[in-house]
Formats: structure tokens, sequence, C-alpha cells
């Protein structure tokens, strides 16, 4: 089984999770969802991460008694695991969308699902809704998602990947998406515009890894997006 | 209380305070690594030149990018358009990047994007 069919296999064991309003799959796995056919060739984590609206935690503690394929892991109960090998780990994270602070984080405490929620992803809206064989899966719009991983941290081989998987973004962006990218950008506060624009450069100057879009192919869109965003500045200032 | 998600949102909010020290330091000298990848984010090719072609360069009227003069050892990095930079036969091509090479090299020329702008002169 690959790993494209271990995606979708998790995605719908947790079917009844993604019918809840608001709730979409974030993280590295969109832009593999994204890819024709939703490829999924892109070499990230094992993992999908589901945005849930912390408004929304009730109801989806109530659609997750339908899943019976993963459980809760005992170390730490908003990821969900299973002992089925054609499945794929799911963190659930909290997305505030009236958090006024896109650099805190903090923690919705729940015996059931306690939610880490981070202010960040208050950049996500909810976008187009991803049709595979029989199932929806919901996802976000790629402008706030290529904003949020430009402000994630980035740490070591994971963190590398995370910086590629705006690449992979960057490659579906449309002349709209990324007007929208401009009108987030200027809402951020200054020092998270300053990081938006330092982790461009850094994501032009990577090295290319296996199964990750190669930085090398965009770099000149890499380039005009720095040039576009620094005339936001000189227009905010 | 789950510690593991209360100690990732702690690393969240101190990562959100080094950012913070990062954003005030810009224009100070920690601030020169930014502003060394924001030039060559704006290549498209580099190559090292023998620094005799920078003072002819100079003489035509092409301004050296001053972060190289931010680092030391101090390298020469000029921007320099394609049918210029032909007429540079010692030219060795380099990566675009932050690699033993390129700090290796004193000289430093680079071709602009199209998309790019501040060409000169």
């Amino acid at each position: 089984m690959d790993f494209r069919d271990k995606l979708l296999s998790t995605l719908k064991a947790i079917r009844t999770v993604l019918h809840v309003p608001g709730v979409m799959v974030i993280g590295s796995e969109v832009p593999n969802l994204l890819q024709p056919n939703a490829a999924s060739t892109l070499v990230v984590s094992q993992d999908v991460d589901i945005g849930v609206p912390i408004g929304r935690l009730e109801d989806v503690k109530a659609a997750l008694t339908e899943v019976t394929d993963l459980r809760p892991s005992e170390d730490e109960p908003s990821v969900w695991t299973s002992a089925n090998p054609a499945s794929i780990e799911v963190n659930f994270v909290g997305m505030d969308p009236a958090a006024r602070d896109t650099t805190d984080a903090y923690v919705v405490e729940d015996v059931q699902l306690p939610l880490l929620v981070f202010g960040a992803l208050s950049l996500l809206r909810p976008g187009a809704v991803l049709e595979l064989e029989d199932l929806e899966v919901p996802l976000p719009r790629p402008a706030g998602l290529l904003l949020e991983k430009l402000l994630t941290e980035r740490v070591a081989e994971k963190g590398a990947r995370d910086l590629l998987v705006v690449v992979g973004l960057l490659v579906v962006m449309r002349e709209l998406d990324l007007e929208e990218l401009e009108a987030e950008f200027v809402n951020l506060p200054a020092e998270l515009r300053y990081a938006v624009r330092s982790n461009l450069t850094v994501l032009s100057l990577m090295q290319g890894m296996d199964g990750m879009p190669d930085p090398e192919d965009q770099r000149v869109h890499i380039a005009a997006l720095l040039t576009r965003l620094e005339e936001l500045e000189v227009d905010s200032s | 209380m789950r510690d593991s998600l209360q100690t990732r949102a702690r690393r969240v909010r101190t990562l959100a305070t080094i950012r913070a020290w990062e954003y005030r330091q810009r224009n100070h000298s920690k601030g020169v690594w930014f502003r060394l990848r924001r030039v060559l984010a704006d290549a498209e090719s580099a190559f090292a030149i023998p620094c005799s072609a920078v003072e002819q360069l100079e003489q035509e009227g092409f301004l050296r990018e001053s972060v190289g003069t931010e680092i030391e050892p101090q390298k020469a990095i000029l921007f320099v358009p394609a049918a210029r930079l032909e007429e540079i036969p010692e030219k060795r091509a380099l990566r675009v990047s932050l690699d033993t090479d390129f700090f290796a090299a004193p000289c430093v020329a680079l071709l602009r994007f199209r998309c790019a702008k501040h060409g000169r002169p």
C-alpha cells in the first residue's frame, strides 16, 4: 500500500469528523492532496493534521464516537493512531478564528480531546472541498496556509521539509491567491511580516530534497513575491 | 493538564519572543544574514569574478551591494547585466547559495531575475 492509499484510508476513517463545519485538513499533507488526483508524492511525515475550530470541539468529539479504526494515543489524546498499518496518525490541532495574536499558542484542556491552539492557524480560511473517490476533504485556502507555513517554527529535517511545502503551494497558487496573501500579509504585525520575508529568502537559497518540490524551479516566483511584499511594506510605512 | 501540549505551547511563545528580538536586531549586525539572503534571492545566477573586473565595473557605474561590507571577510557583490557578464571571460559559475564556494569568492557578480527590482546602473 502506497502513501496515498494510507492517507486516503485514514481520511475515510475520520470521515465523520471531516463533515463537521469548519474542520479542515491542514499542514504538510495539503500540497500532497492538491497534486493531480491527490498523488501524494511529497515526502512528509506519516501523519495528517486536522484543524478543529475551538467552537466546534464538542461536535468533533461527537463525530469521533463514530470513528472505529483509530484511537487516541495513551501519551497524547490529541493524536489518534491505529494498529492498522493502512492508516497514518491523525493530529488534531485547535484553530481559533478570533485569535488576535498569531504568535501565541495555548491549550484547550479537555479529557477526551485536548487541543493545542496555534494563533498562526487563525490565518487559515476554508477553501476548496476536494472530492476524492467517495470522500469530501475540506482544505484551507492556499494563501493563509502559505503564510502559516512561513511562520512555523523550523527545526532540522522536519523544519526544512515544512518550508519546502511552501514551494508545493506556490506551484498551485494563482493571481487571486497571491492577492489574498498580500491582503493577509499587511495585517500581520511587523515582526511577522519580517519573518515571512526572511523565510522566503531562506527558501530561495535552499537545496532540494528527495521527494519534495525543488525550490530552484520556483526561485523566480519567490523573488517576485518578495518584491510584491516589500512594495506593501513601503506602502504601509 | 497535558504536559506535552503545554510544553509545546510554551515553545511557541518562546519562539515569538525570539522572533521579536530578531526583528529589533534587523538593522544591526544580526540582520546581515537576512540582508545577504535578500540580495541573493534576487539573483538568477552568481559568478566568482576577478577583483580586477570589479574595479572596471565600478568605473562603469555598477555599484557594490552594501551588505558585502557587513561580513568578514568583506566581499564585493555586484549585480551585472547578462551582456556585460559575457564580457568577463574569467568568471566561474557559483551556486546561488550561502555555501563554501560563495564565501570563498571575494568578488561575486550576480545576474538579476527580470522580475526583481532595483535594476542598475
